[in-house]
């Protein structure tokens, strides 16, 4: 399998234990990247605010180079996920817009590259598969499967998996050993980029799902998403003194969880020191 | 808000609201039955980061009060989500409506609602449209000074992870080999749509 490997600005920056991850568990699995040469920023959380055809022409402008070379797109942020998601879907519903977007990117955009994000896209490697390539089985960890909102809502355009109660990361956080708590909080909002304009509301959302994922059991909650990575294991410290709660649970990416258990050591991967949460605690559980 | 308001008026000059958020999104709020469905599940209105709950701000629409819905809080502070589309019995993208009534009050000057979130998106903007990628150091330094009220909203995530975060934040733009593509593309869009 072959993908054109969208990385977007978060995995190059803040976020490399995802994006390093992320190439692991694809090295493992015999998955071959092409990153897209020259893409640019998605225009997430911000371009869809200042015209409904400048936030579709951002993302298409990166899409558009897949398409040219006949590859569908992995694209492991969930924010750059959707909004080209969201291309493909004016693209075939809409022909007066995809004349529009052709014009703004100054190429004709098609939308014949399908847009994966990396729990479907590993997903679609099979549970079998993958579970042949665990070499540590995560035996007895609990895990807290959180999928945040974009994978699977609004479900018209963005259907990964269920948008109340998904399942496809918790069947690969099973297929590599761990235990995968049932938990309501999966696809509830961590508040994304409210985080730059309103920090009171957004740590009092984080919190509520901080707050469920420990009270279900779990040893660690893992995302697929760079916000919902931020906005829980960067707010811990503060959600803590502000609530008077006692959180210390890790938050990694999923991707992280599968590498180790496929070989990966954590310094490869970014999972020793990737974290403001700490991952202590769940090294030595695992190690 | 005023508590009171006269419906007549509301009608008689702002009765096309309705038409012209239709016309900008493609989304029909006369839909909108008012169950609270969408305001039931939405995080943010939860944890008090909206005046005006999300089906407010639709009936809000049906009744023409334009002024006072493109003033609230609620259509800035809105994080698309999309948590109320996925449980609307009458299929209303919410979102999309609150993205259209940015685009209104943002063509107005109209950015008092929530300023720091209209701040976050110019700068948001121009960041891209300069860099082709996120320049998060560079991001994070202008909304600090641009901002009110958030200079220090960030201090209580404690030294350790102040400690982790600036380690990892790169330090220098991204490098690219063609960073005014974005710059190309808003250019191109504003050419477009002034066309239409
Ligand atoms: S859920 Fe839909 S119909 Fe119900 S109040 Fe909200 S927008 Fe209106
Ligand atoms: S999309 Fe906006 S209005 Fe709807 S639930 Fe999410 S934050 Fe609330």
């Amino acid at each position: 399998m072959r993908f054109a490997y969208y990385p977007g600005c978060s995995l190059h920056s803040m976020e490399k234990a995802y994006d390093r991850s992320v190439k692991a568990v694809c090295k493992h699995l015999g998955v071959e990247l092409w990153e897209i040469p020259d893409w640019v920023c998605c225009g997430a959380s911000s371009g869809h605010s200042m015209g409904h055809l400048v936030g579709l022409a951002i993302p298409a402008k990166s899409l558009v180079k897949a398409e040219k070379e006949g590859l569908d797109v992995l694209a492991p942020c969930a924010a750059c996920w959707q909004r080209m998601v969201w291309v493909n879907h004016e693209v075939s519903h809409n022909p007066e817009m995809k004349e529009k977007i052709s014009k703004a990117i100054e190429e004709e955009i098609k939308g014949t590259s399908k847009i994966y994000s990396i729990i479907d896209g590993l997903a679609a490697i099979g549970m079998e598969k993958i579970a042949q390539a665990v070499k540590k089985p995560l035996t007895g960890l609990k895990v807290a499967s959180y999928y945040g909102c974009y994978y699977v809502k609004p479900p018209k355009v963005a259907h990964v998996d269920d948008p109340e109660n998904p399942q496809l990361m918790d069947n690969m956080m099973k297929a590599i050993g761990a235990e995968a708590v049932d938990w309501p909080f999966k696809t509830e909002c961590c508040g994304t980029s409210l985080i730059f304009q309103d920090v009171d509301t957004t740590v009092a959302m984080s919190k509520k799902i901080i707050e469920m994922a420990v009270k279900a059991g779990a040893d660690v909650i893992v995302t697929a998403c760079p916000v919902c990575e931020m906005n829980l294991d960067m707010r811990m410290t503060q959600i803590n003194k502000r609530f008077k709660t006692n959180f210390h649970i890790p938050v990694v990416y999923f991707t992280e969880l599968m590498a180790f258990a496929m070989g990966s050591t954590p310094r490869e991967i970014g999972l020793d020191s990737g974290h403001c949460s700490g991952t202590q605690s769940l090294l030595s559980k695992i190690s | 808000m005023s508590s009171i308001v006269n419906l007549s008026v509301q009608q008689r000059e702002h009765g096309d609201l309705i038409d012209r958020v239709f016309a900008e999104c493609g989304v029909d709020v006369r839909r909108c039955y008012q169950c609270g469905k969408c305001s039931a599940g939405c995080s943010v209105h939860i944890c008090n980061g909206m005046d005006v709950s999300p089906n407010r701000v639709m009936r809000m629409i049906q009744l023409g009060m334009e002024e006072e819905v493109l003033n609230t809080k609620s259509i800035w502070a809105c994080v698309l989500c999309s948590t109320c589309t996925a449980r609307c019995p009458r299929d209303i993208d919410v979102p999309r409506v609150m993205d259209a009534l940015r685009i209104m009050a943002k063509k107005r000057g109209i950015t008092k609602g929530f300023y720091n979130a209209s701040v976050f998106h110019d700068i948001f903007m121009n960041s891209i449209i300069r860099h082709g990628r996120v320049y998060e150091a560079g991001l994070l330094v202008s909304l600090k000074l641009k901002q009110s009220g958030t200079m220090f909203a960030d201090l209580p995530i404690g030294i350790p992870a102040i400690i982790n975060v600036a380690f990892r934040l790169p330090k220098l733009p991204p490098k690219m080999k063609n960073q005014d593509q974005i710059r190309k593309v808003v250019e191109n869009c504003m050419r477009i749509e002034g066309e239409n």
